[in-house]
């Protein structure tokens, strides 16, 4: 349990931001606390949709349960929360 | 007694260089003040400034242009020309004083190492008139808005910017301390006055004194039309310096002087001057778009000053075009979204007449900043203020130290550019800013951005309060729109002629 700064690219917005996550946190977790400083504020919620984490520069993202502490991240790292379509 | 014409003394009088006896040619000119490009003292004698000027001629041009400027000043004093004018225009004036005012005294500064330490005795001579000008324009430009002090908090600072950690004055520091406090003499005459006064400033104030006439604010048009004018003169000083290190085979050199510092004059103009002219500058007093004036007054007249000296246009110059027309619409919508943290009212500029402007201006322009923008409008128009503010900083960038952003919307591309360097991950705004460190790491690697120091627990307590407490921004001088959010009536009026149809 320790505090975890990650740089949050946001799909849709202009800007990277700084965001604290918890080393417990899961990748769910950590869209969530990414998305409480775009979504509503410079880009429209996608209900439905489910938000993934990837490192930037990746095509694949993380699972959606794995920890922070359990990604390789480093401290500040920007990682990239994509918008990903209900699947029918 | 009759006087000689200037050019029957000129020469002779600005020929100081001589052989030193009690001391070495290291010690009168230490290469880390004069620079060390490994060239003989009689290489810099050959050094011929365009412009040439007398101290006399100086004083007497001067006294008449400051005394010109002054009494246009002391004419309108009372016109309330500031009290009636667009809340918008306020704020480029406020821009404008707190980012320049004291940079100006800095690069007096700066122009005193070229003066006492350049090994071109014609470069002394010019640079001890720009050492002067600086000084003037210091004094102008904190005179100028003192007496709006007392009606406008904000006007303080003029004053009070430099001394600050407001993270647009830390960027601000970090440039000019870069390019100019910290270089030797002729790395100073290329990368200030070539660079960036050839490149940049004189424009900045051309254009501003264009719209600050438009806006019907002439004691704003005179005075910065008067420095303008000394900043030509003054911007001359690097050329020779140029011509000399390319013909002695020092190209290299001279070409990533100018790369690093055109580089960083930019970024400080997309966050300076671009919101001013796009969005703070009433829409019927706009004469230009910022790209369409970079386009026009910047790129052209900078691409044939390179050229003409020799020089290759920087290695990024398709980068740079491009980013004409993005980077300064993110500054502005970062400096409006945190505008708390800036020390003037930034002006949302985004009435649906002014978005048919940006769009005609910037085609795509609503698809992408104006996805962004559309979820600030709702806000501000339902009031759900809490949402049209940050709770978080934004990534800044460890060379410009400005936000880390790209373009929103339909065609997200936003991107770090970051660097592994002895155990710090560094995190860049573009391949530039990265370049531009890599090309001197030590030089940089120690430099903290506003969030290496809030993450190192030197912005105390961690929120909105600490970083205003932190960035010495009191009561009253605090951003906010400049309006105070009336253009959302538009929208408003909108909504209810549709519920209505």
């Amino acid at each position: 349990m320790a505090l975890f700064p990650v740089s949050s690219n946001f799909e849709g917005d202009f800007v990277l931001q700084l965001v604290a996550v918890d080393t417990e946190d899961t990748m769910d977790q950590v869209a969530a606390a990414a998305a409480v400083h775009s979504v509503g504020r410079r880009v429209r919620a996608r209900p439905g949709s489910i938000m993934r984490v990837r490192r930037q520069g990746e095509e694949d993202f993380f699972p959606r349960t794995l920890k922070v502490s359990e990604s390789g991240l480093k401290p500040t790292e920007t990682i990239e929360i994509v918008w990903e379509a209900p699947k029918h | 007694m009759a006087l000689l014409n200037r050019m029957d003394w000129y020469d002779i009088a600005r020929t100081t260089n001589w052989s030193a006896k009690y001391v070495t040619e290291d010690e009168l000119f230490p290469t880390k003040l004069a620079g060390d490009f490994g060239l003989p003292q009689d290489a810099w004698e050959k050094y011929d400034e365009p412009y040439k000027q007398t101290y006399p001629e100086y004083v007497k041009v001067q006294r008449d242009k400051d005394a010109g400027a002054y009494s246009v000043k002391a004419a309108l004093e009372r016109s309330r020309i500031f009290e009636n004018s667009d809340p918008g225009w306020k704020s480029v004036m406020k821009a404008h004083y707190g980012a320049i005012a004291r940079g100006e005294y800095a690069a007096a500064s700066a122009e005193a190492r070229m003066m006492r330490f350049s090994k071109a005795p014609g470069m002394r001579n010019m640079s001890t008139l720009g050492c002067l000008d600086e000084v003037r324009h210091a004094q102008m430009q904190l005179y100028f808005p003192h007496e709006h002090v007392s009606k406008d908090r904000q006007m303080d600072w003029a004053f009070k910017a430099y001394d600050t950690n407001e993270w647009a004055m830390i960027a601000a520091r970090h440039f000019f301390d870069d390019i100019m406090m910290t270089r030797d003499a002729i790395s100073v005459s290329i990368m200030l006055t070539f660079s960036f006064e050839t490149g940049f400033t004189n424009m900045q104030f051309l254009g501003l004194a264009a719209d600050a006439a438009e806006s019907g604010d002439h004691t704003f048009a005179n005075l910065i039309s008067s420095i303008q004018t000394d900043e030509s003169r003054h911007a001359q000083i690097g050329g020779p310096a140029l011509k000399i290190l390319i013909a002695n085979g020092k190209k290299a050199e001279a070409q990533k002087r100018v790369d690093i510092a055109v580089w960083g004059a930019w970024k400080l103009f997309s966050v300076l001057t671009g919101p001013i002219m796009d969005y703070y500058t009433p829409l019927e007093h706009r004469k230009q778009s910022f790209k369409e004036f970079m386009e026009e007054w910047i790129v052209a007249q900078f691409e044939r000053a390179l050229t003409d000296m020799g020089l290759d246009l920087p290695w990024y110059w398709e980068t740079f075009l491009e980013d004409l027309g993005n980077t300064h619409h993110g500054m502005h919508m970062g400096s409006y979204f945190w505008r708390p943290t800036v020390w003037w009212n930034p002006a949302a500029g985004v009435t649906p007449d002014e978005r048919d402007w940006l769009e005609q201006k910037y085609p795509g322009w609503n698809d992408t900043w104006g996805q962004c923008w559309d979820v600030i409008i709702d806000n501000v128009v339902d009031g759900n203020m809490a949402m049209a503010y940050p709770e978080t900083l934004p990534m800044v960038c460890n060379m410009c130290q400005l936000p880390i952003l790209g373009t929103p919307g339909k065609k997200w591309n936003v991107k770090d550019y970051p660097l592994e360097y002895n155990g710090r991950l560094y995190h860049f705004g573009s391949e530039v800013d990265r370049w531009v460190f890599e090309q001197e790491p030590e030089r940089y690697a120690g430099h903290l951005s506003i969030v290496d120091r809030f993450l190192a627990g030197m912005i105390q307590p961690m929120d909105l309060s600490g970083a205003l407490k932190y960035m010495d921004i009191a009561p009253g001088e605090s951003g906010d729109d400049a309006h105070n959010y009336a253009w959302a009536e538009v929208y408003r009026a909108l909504r209810a002629t549709k519920k209505a149809g």
